[in-house]
């Protein structure tokens, strides 16, 4: 038994299955060698040609040279494009394809400018116009040595020329030359074995020496341990100049030899010649690579050849126009992209009524539709057959089931099965039958009595077959994002009610948090409330008192309150501790009141218009804290509100230092550092909103400015004031309250800006969006009520300055009530005395915003035993709203009384 | 007598026997869930576009199997149709949709009219559409099952169904029997 190689070498030759003898046909072109065509005027170069990503390198309009790569790649399979020619790029537009169908494609229409010039090839060691001359003539020119060039270097080469196979199937030559495995065998196809195309034949005999240059190539990069030239026995000249150019060549002696095989169609395909040589069936599905085999069309090797020799890419081809009704019918060396009406045209061709223009041969080609279309990389012949050639199709008869076809195909299948249920449509079952290993060589076809067009039945099932499982992928596709997208819903749906399922257990947290620290944090107030009256109105430990009592209250309060007062921006002022602060601040702010009231004694107009103020302030603050819009950005309108409350009182209190005698001097500085330290309690509340803010990190864009400012606007307005405050206290009484009042202006500067531009904003929004509000945290509730209280503490102490007791104006209170419900409140309320209005408003907030913080700061003014009630009271922000309504219209009552 | 007491408890015996390995076989090979709505919904072309009354293809699946009709779906066609009448065995009907709402179509956005209003992407049983509020939105083609469904929320009606036009892959030998040919004027060069 001998071996493959050995066989190989021996020429042994294996038998295909089927096959026919059609008429030849090739002497009508074959006898005369390869011309030119002149040069044309338009180039159709569809893109991509081959591979499916690529970028277009040029733009309508541009100048291209010849050889100039038009696109632009990456991909393994990809293949630029090449100008075929210098000229214009005049047009990228859909234009009709060289397919069966004619559908346009996207193509770039070049204008040739007739100089043909050649752009300069790289890698080329000879210029343009002798690259040229080689590739034309033939000459044979000084080559690169071959064995100089890397096997990587040499496979980019043929890449970037653009090499496809060109017996027809147009697959990139520098995959097939780069296989996974080894490849053992070389086939070289010069068969040719479908009628009247003699590309090959010619192209053989004229360039045997470039194509074994290419063969001396390729086996250089595959390293087989045979290369057989493949040739039918119907082309002994083709034959004969191969062996002869074989002999001149470098290959090593044994491994490459000439084979003559029988003529007979279809040995020239792929998987029919690896049979006849090796007598390998290539399986159903795979590729020779598989076997160690690998198949080259000569014109490819021709190509290769001179694309690793001489940088030239792969812009023309060898086309065999033939057919009775055209005159000179023969070989063209063809640019690609030329039109094939062009070609004929130069070619004589004579129209005939219902005229096929075949591309390809008489067996596998297509009839175009459409002569304007360009010739591709695997255009091998355009056969224009006259009507006595080929004529048209007798009509199809029912299929008699003779069997012929089954004896003719070269693929072993059952031709008759395929159609029968190609025909039906049952295209399962016509798979079940290997449709997809026909070749489409049209064998069947050709030995059809009953002509059967089958291998047209045959397109139409793949096509089918091809279509029905693309839109089974696609289902497949859908469904699965269908499901993908289904899952990704439940989730975002189970996340958002994780989510608020946590933030109502967080609320319920720190509403108990909050409600024993506002109950210790009353106490301390009590207490220090307790301690500041023992001490007597001058003392200025009310802050101070305030900070104690809250320390005795809670540590954590303490630290916040501390941290408050240092302004670091870093406090972690949580929700509990941040309502706290500003109780503290609110109730040293009413220290500071009352002893600045008491060191006045008898100067009440200023101070009364001062509580007045105060007052209206407070209530604006209680109202932008009922502002129905999101927290986030209620907080820098309450920042700059408050920073505007420490702006008047800064201002009061330095007024209050003027006025004052030089007697009252002790009494007065140490309000004047109340009033101060009040200022600085409220940047410090301030500051805790910020934080609250930044800690929430839902502040909106506008809103992450307008706190940070009021913030700094508040430390500096602080600062001022302290200074102020020690000046006053350490020097004489003029100068000192002077000072006092220039840098409470300059604080007052200072914070108007902000409390322009965000306080007044938020208390108009306030006033008028207030009943819409519904969507208040509790925070903002408690907030608001703690306000409420302060603002009624206030308009107490007021009325206590006033120390008279009288009735409640409706008319007034209707003016200044901004809603209705306002004013109903205000008028149902008839106590005479403002003790008893600051009574009824703690009962209303109390009962309303459960904030035993406001209910605590009404104990530490007059003791009411309505704290209690404040317990377990709904919060709402509505009732707390009213109630803070409530509180500034009676302010602004008492206040007009003190007029 | 004692025969026939020994033939009922040798039956007795059987009978739990065999009672025992069909009570095995029913919790170890247990089927879960239908399988014929399986086959049914491979078969549905899976556009999930809502046409048959369904929120989606395996709902409808499970509601023929249930004993509906095999006519409601419209992007399946014919074809689809008849498999199923097969599969179900049951007659098949005519579609209860027009040939024009069987064109295999693909949802586009005219993206310089979109506002970004993100309704169809809502809408998308597929996430074929990408885009962000107030930003344009643009279909990713190659998933959009053409099921109409982003064309109705459409605030500014800039969605078009566009037919899905064949390219050189997708080209079929029998439908396009008489070959096209593209009139144009000849370009002066």
């Amino acid at each position: 038994m001998l071996t493959l190689l050995e066989q190989l070498d021996k020429g042994t030759l294996w038998k295909i299955p089927g096959g026919i003898h059609p008429p030849e046909m090739k002497s009508l072109s074959n006898a005369s060698s390869i011309a030119r065509l002149p040069l044309f005027d338009e180039y159709l170069l569809p893109l991509p040609q081959v591979g499916e990503q690529a970028s277009l390198a040029v733009s309508v309009g541009e100048q291209v040279l010849k050889g100039q790569s038009l696109t632009r790649g990456a991909g393994h399979s990809y293949l630029p494009v090449h100008a075929p020619t210098s000229g214009t790029v005049i047009a990228i537009e859909p234009r009709p394809s060289n397919h069966a169908s004619a559908l346009p494609v996207l193509t770039l229409v070049l204008k040739s400018d007739g100089k043909d010039d050649w752009c300069t090839l790289e890698g080329a060691n000879s210029d343009g116009a002798n690259t040229k001359s080689v590739s034309s003539e033939g000459v044979n020119a000084e080559k690169v040595d071959i064995a100089s060039l890397s096997r990587e270097l040499i496979l980019s080469r043929i890449q970037q020329a653009g090499i496809a196979g060109m017996g027809g199937a147009a697959f990139p030559s520098h995959i097939k030359l780069s296989p996974a495995s080894e490849i053992e065998l070389v086939i070289v196809n010069g068969v040719e074995c479908e009628p009247y195309i003699t590309a090959d034949d010619r192209l053989m005999r004229e360039h045997a020496d470039d194509i074994i240059a290419g063969l001396e190539i390729i086996h250089k990069l595959l390293a087989p341990k045979r290369l057989i030239i493949a040739i039918e026995d119907n082309k002994p000249a083709a034959a004969e100049a191969m062996g002869a150019a074989l002999n001149r060549s470098h290959l090593p002696a044994g491994t490459a030899r000439v084979t003559q095989i029988p003529t007979k169609y279809p040995s020239g395909g792929e998987k029919q010649l690896i049979q006849i040589i090796t007598g390998k069936e290539v399986p159903s599905g795979a590729i020779p690579a598989q076997l160690g085999i690998v198949v080259h069309n000569v014109g490819t090797l021709f190509a290769i050849r001179d694309a690793v020799v001489f940088g030239k890419p792969l812009i023309e081809r060898v086309v065999t126009v033939t057919g009775n009704t055209v005159s000179k019918p023969g070989n063209y060396w063809v640019p690609i992209g030329t039109r094939v009406t062009d070609v004929l045209t130069y070619c004589d061709f004579q129209s005939e009524p219902s005229q096929k223009i075949i591309m390809g041969g008489p067996m596998m080609g297509y009839a175009l539709p459409e002569s304007k279309v360009p010739i591709l990389k695997g255009s091998n012949c355009i056969l224009v057959p006259a009507s006595d050639e080929i004529g048209e199709m007798p009509a199809e008869k029912p299929c008699i089931r003779c069997g012929e076809c089954a004896v003719a195909c070269p693929a072993s299948l059952l031709p008759q099965q395929l159609f029968w249920h190609a025909k039906a449509e049952e295209y399962d079952k016509a798979e079940s039958y290997n449709l997809k290993d026909c070749i489409e060589c049209g064998c069947c076809s050709y030995v059809c009595p009953s002509d059967i067009p089958l291998v047209e039945y045959y397109r139409v099932a793949k096509a089918a077959i091809r279509h029905d499982a693309e839109e089974k992928r696609k289902a497949e596709r859908a469904k699965v994002r269908f499901e993908a997208r289904i899952a990704r819903l439940e989730e975002e749906k189970n996340a958002r009610e994780a989510k608020a399922r946590e933030a109502a257990e967080k609320r319920k947290a720190s509403m108990v948090g909050n409600e024993k620290d506002a109950i210790a944090a009353a106490l301390a107030r009590v207490q220090a409330k307790k301690a500041a009256k023992d001490d007597g109105a001058v003392s200025g430990v009310a802050a101070d008192g305030a900070g104690a009592g809250a320390s005795v209250g809670l540590s954590a309060a303490v630290s916040a309150g501390v941290n408050n007062t240092a302004a670091t921006p870093a406090d972690a002022a949580t929700t509990a501790a941040d309502p706290k602060a500003g109780v503290a601040a609110a109730i040293a702010r009413a220290k500071a009141k009352k002893a600045a009231a008491q060191a006045e004694a008898g100067e009440s107009s200023a101070q009364d218009q001062a509580s007045t103020d105060m007052a209206a302030e407070r209530s604006t603050e209680a109202r932008a804290d009922v502002n129905p819009e999101p927290s986030a950005a209620q907080d820098p309108k309450k920042a700059a509100i408050a920073a505007a409350v420490a702006r008047a009182k800064a201002k009061k209190a330095a007024a209050q230092g003027l006025s004052s005698a030089s007697d009252a001097q002790t009494s007065d500085a140490p309000a004047i550092d109340q009033a101060i330290e009040t200022g600085a309690e409220d940047s410090a509340s301030n500051n805790s909103d910020e934080n609250n803010a930044n800690a929430a990190a839902t502040v909106t864009p506008e809103g992450k400015e307008d706190p940070k400012k009021a913030a700094i606007a508040a430390a500096v307005a602080r600062a001022k004031a302290k200074k102020a405050a020690k000046a006053a206290q350490n020097d004489g009484v003029d100068a000192p309250a002077a000072d006092t009042q220039d840098n409470a202006d300059a604080a007052e500067k200072n914070v108007t800006d902000i409390a322009e531009s965000a306080g007044t904003d938020g208390a108009e929004s306030a006033g008028t969006d207030a009943k819409a509000s519904e969507t208040l945290t509790p925070a903002d509730a408690k907030k608001a009520a703690v306000a409420a209280a302060v603002a009624k503490a206030k308009a107490k102490k007021a009325a206590q300055a006033q120390a008279q007791a009288s009735n409640l104006q409706q008319a007034e209170d209707n003016e200044h009530s901004s809603s209705q419900r306002d004013a109903q409140l205000a008028q149902s309320d008839n106590a005479a005395e403002a003790a008893d209005v600051s009574e009824i408003a703690d009962i209303d907030v109390s009962n309303v915003s459960n904030v035993p913080d406001a209910a605590d700061g009404a104990v530490a003014e007059n003791a009411a035993p309505q704290a209690d009630q404040a317990q377990d009271a709904e919060q709402d922000s509505k009732k707390a709203r009213i109630a803070t309504a409530v509180a500034k219209a009676k302010a602004k009552k008492a206040a007009r009384e003190q007029e | 007598m004692s025969g026939i007491m020994i033939a009922v408890i040798l039956l007795g015996l059987l009978a739990l026997v065999f009672g025992a390995i069909l009570g095995f076989a029913a919790v170890k090979f247990k089927v879960e869930g239908n399988p014929l709505a399986d086959q049914v919904e491979a078969l549905l072309p899976q556009t999930q576009c809502g046409q048959c009354g369904y929120p989606g293809c395996r709902p409808y699946a499970e509601a023929i199997v249930g004993g509906d009709k095999v006519n409601k779906c419209p992007p399946g066609g014919v074809a689809t149709m008849e498999k199923i009448a097969e599969l179900m065995g049951v007659e098949p009907e005519p579609l209860s949709a027009t040939t024009e709402q069987q064109v295999k179509k693909v949802a586009y956005i005219r993206e310089d009219e979109c506002i970004g209003c993100t309704k169809c992407i809502q809408a998308c049983p597929v996430d074929a559409i990408v885009g962000a509020g107030k930003l344009m939105h643009t279909v990713i083609a190659q998933d959009c099952t053409g099921c109409d469904l982003c064309v109705e929320p459409c605030p500014v009606d800039c969605i078009d169904m566009i037919p899905v036009t064949q390219d050189l892959r997708s080209w079929n030998w029998k439908l396009s029997a008489i070959p096209v040919t593209q009139l144009e004027e000849e370009k002066p060069c």
